[in-house]
């Protein structure tokens, strides 16, 4: 086992019963997260981010079935698999001091009954040996970094008093309130503006300077993976499909999802009159699909893509793809010429 | 043409205690013709929400005159025009997960305002408009028979969307509907609000803080910074020629994809210190591009 990885998914198998019938969300995920680096997982809505890293807190829904797995927490010269604890040595012993995380949908994480401030020293007072008014103190200053200025005044709010960026930024503030190993961010800025957005990316990429703290980021915006990502890993349909350097995946990258998520990025510098979407639907995981989930939506789909799902196939000893187009004996097929220009021009813009 | 809403110098404040009133909203004025988009942008906290939730009533404005499709809708509200209001101006939330009734199943959520305003004649009728308009927003009929938390974030964003659309209303207030999406279904969800517009002429008041996609889908977009309207004009004025130094910053903020670039970039910074926002007066342009100045820092900046 490579002794600088903080974190390793392997093989995560995760089902969910429904009155419709069995949900085959996560079908054999693997992860790493190297220590004090970045990782981003980007891919489909729907195609299991969340679920992977609930997984990785144990907050998983009660639905939800863990057919396999494991998911090797290795700090201290310790190894732990988190999927063997228990909720409560997790919450006891994990959760919060070790793993922060902080959730997509920031009202189901905050308590409507309690103000801001309570929720953010909640934490501390429980994990760490601190005095009530030190306490006080630091959640003050959460505040402050987290860009809630009149600091004093809505510390005393309640949840539903706040904007929707500002219950967002007060779910970064409690995660960060332990200082954990690890933080996960899921969606973390999604309804931040740029500005406040990168003030936050930029107090959290200072704590890891400063902390060595390792982050997983889930995201759906390319431009942030850029700015903070030092790997990414492309998901679909309970998949990964793709995980290489920041660079490999928006500079080379080689399966044909990820062609199609890139090419469907809003250009700034263009005035197309209609946005590029990947035609067709993710397959229904009630009803698994048999080869590659990706098939009935890649017009370089081969015969063998409807019998087997492809094996990651690699390319550098950092990137590595699930499609049968590099297999050796597969036709060669380039990405989208429109997407090879729009490279080109990143590449040249990138050079001055 | 006459506008379809008019917001005419809306207040919106909220009373915490005895010492801490929220002026969200300060004198915030601007018009939605049929057929438009008008994106509205700023940072987090600058009462975008708000302002929302004041034209759509959830809130009573604390002063300021709402007109919406010639009628007056910021007094008290009679009978008919509430209803009138709750038909043809629909809100798609930002928070998904609290503004959908967790005991429902989704079709049901979305067959509520089918049900009050009978907008179909069988029970068979219903159901096929709910399953097409979830097929429309990238989810299956399927989907009908789970409820909210059996979704993902990306999921239930697309659910809201979904029970605003099915209305066919003459505006559609979208806070943030598209921030939980990847960018693919993003991209389908905003064509699809494009081809409704086109086929009948709804308006939207879309709000989000990315400016990409805000250039992409408005064709007017207003400013707003600490619950004034700073600037607004075309999306080609606001883009093209920024007078505001509070909207150069934004634009020079938006993430680029791109990580060598990215990763080497500053943004432009903005002291809110040395502006007195209170103390400006629209000043025109030209076109229908419009800053909020004091007649020296409009002399300056022009
Ligand atoms: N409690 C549940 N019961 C049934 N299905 C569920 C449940 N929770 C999640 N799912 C399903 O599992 C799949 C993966 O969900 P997940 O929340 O991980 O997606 P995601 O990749 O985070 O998407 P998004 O970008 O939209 O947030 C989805 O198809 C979702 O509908
Ligand atoms: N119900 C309320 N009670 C008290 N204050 C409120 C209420 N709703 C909003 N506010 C305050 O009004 C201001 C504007 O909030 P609003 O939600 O409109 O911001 P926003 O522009 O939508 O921000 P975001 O991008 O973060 O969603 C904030 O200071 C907020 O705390
Ligand atoms: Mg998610
Ligand atoms: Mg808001």
């Amino acid at each position: 086992m490579n002794e600088n990885l903080i974190l390793s998914v392997e093989n995560l198998d995760i089902t969910f019963k429904t009155n419709a019938g069995n949900i085959h969300a996560i079908r054999g995920v693997d992860i790493t997260l190297p220590k004090g680096k970045t990782v981003a997982i980007v891919g489909e809505s729907g195609s299991g981010k969340s679920v992977t890293m609930k997984a990785v807190t144990g907050l998983l829904d009660s639905n939800a079935v863990i057919n396999g797995g494991k998911i090797f927490y290795h700090y201290d010269e310790k190894t732990v698999d988190l999927l063997t604890l228990t909720k409560k040595e997790l919450r006891r012993t994990i959760n919060g001091q070790h793993i922060a995380m902080v959730f997509q949908d920031p009202m189901t994480s905050l308590n409507p009954t309690m103000t801001i401030g309570a929720q953010i020293m909640e934490g501390m007072l429980l994990h760490q040996n601190i005095s009530e008014s030190d306490a006080r103190d630091k959640a003050l200053e959460l505040l402050n970094l987290v860009g809630i200025v009149d600091d004093e005044k809505r510390f005393k709010n309640y949840p539903h008093q706040l904007s929707g960026g500002m219950r967002q930024r007060v779910v970064i503030a409690v995660a960060l309130a332990n200082t954990p190993k690890i933080l996960i961010c899921d969606e973390p800025t999604t309804a931040l503006d740029v500005t406040i957005q990168a003030g936050i990316l930029s107090l959290i990429s200072d704590l890891q300077a400063r902390l060595g703290i390792s982050v997983i980021y889930i995201t759906h915006d390319l431009g942030v993976v850029a700015k903070v990502a030092d790997f990414v890993n492309v998901m679909y349909a309970g998949k990964i499909i793709e995980r290489g350097t920041v660079d490999e995946i928006f500079f080379d990258p080689r399966h044909p999802y990820t062609w199609g998520l890139l090419s469907a990025m809003p250009d700034l510098e263009t005035d197309d009159d209609r946005l590029y979407s990947i035609p067709g639907s993710p397959p229904n995981l009630l009803h698994e699909p048999i080869g590659d989930a990706f098939a009935a939506r890649n017009k370089f789909a081969m015969k063998i893509d409807e019998k087997a799902a492809p094996p990651m196939f690699k390319i550098s000893e950092t990137h590595f793809a699930a499609t049968w187009l590099l297999h050796p004996d597969a036709p060669k097929v380039e990405m989208p010429e429109e997407l090879r220009k729009r490279i080109e021009r990143a590449k040249l813009g990138s050079r001055e | 043409m006459t506008p379809l809403l008019k917001v005419e110098n809306l207040h919106q404040h909220f009373k915490i205690s005895r010492n801490f009133t929220v002026k969200a909203v300060n004198g915030v004025s601007f018009e939605i013709y049929p057929g438009e988009t008008y994106g509205l942008v700023g940072e987090s906290g600058s009462g975008k929400t708000t302002i929302g939730r004041s034209i759509i009533r959830l809130y009573n404005p604390t002063d300021g005159k709402i007109t919406f499709d010639g009628k007056t809708i910021s007094g008290k509200l009679d009978d008919d025009t509430n209803k009138f209001l709750r038909k043809n101006m629909q809100m798609i939330f930002q928070d998904p997960m609290s503004s959908l009734n967790p005991r429902k199943k989704v079709g049901e959520i979305i067959g509520e305002g089918l049900d009050i305003h009978k907008l179909y004649t069988t029970a068979q009728e219903k159901n096929k408009i709910i399953s097409e308009i979830l097929k429309k927003v990238g989810l299956s009929p399927a989907h009908a028979e789970r409820y909210p938390n059996q979704f993902s974030g990306g999921q239930r964003q697309r659910v809201g969307i979904a029970r605003a659309l099915v209305m066919q209303p003459k505006l559609i207030i979208a806070d943030e509907c598209i921030s939980a999406l990847d960018v693919s279904i993003q991209a389908q969800v905003v064509n699809l609000m494009k081809d409704i517009q086109d086929a009948t002429n709804c308006a939207y008041l879309f709000i989000a803080h990315d400016l990409s996609m805000v250039k992409y889908i408005s064709d007017k977009i207003g400013v707003l910074h600490l619950g004034y309207l700073v600037e607004t004009g075309t999306t080609h004025e606001i883009f093209n020629n920024p007078i505001h130094p509070y909207t150069k910053s934004l634009l020079s903020a938006v993430p680029i994809p791109n990580p060598i670039l990215e990763k080497k970039r500053k943004s432009l910074t903005y002291d809110v210190k040395n502006f007195n926002y209170a103390a400006g007066t629209m000043h025109h342009v030209g076109g229908s591009h419009f800053v909020l100045a004091t007649d020296e820092d409009f002399k300056i900046w022009n």
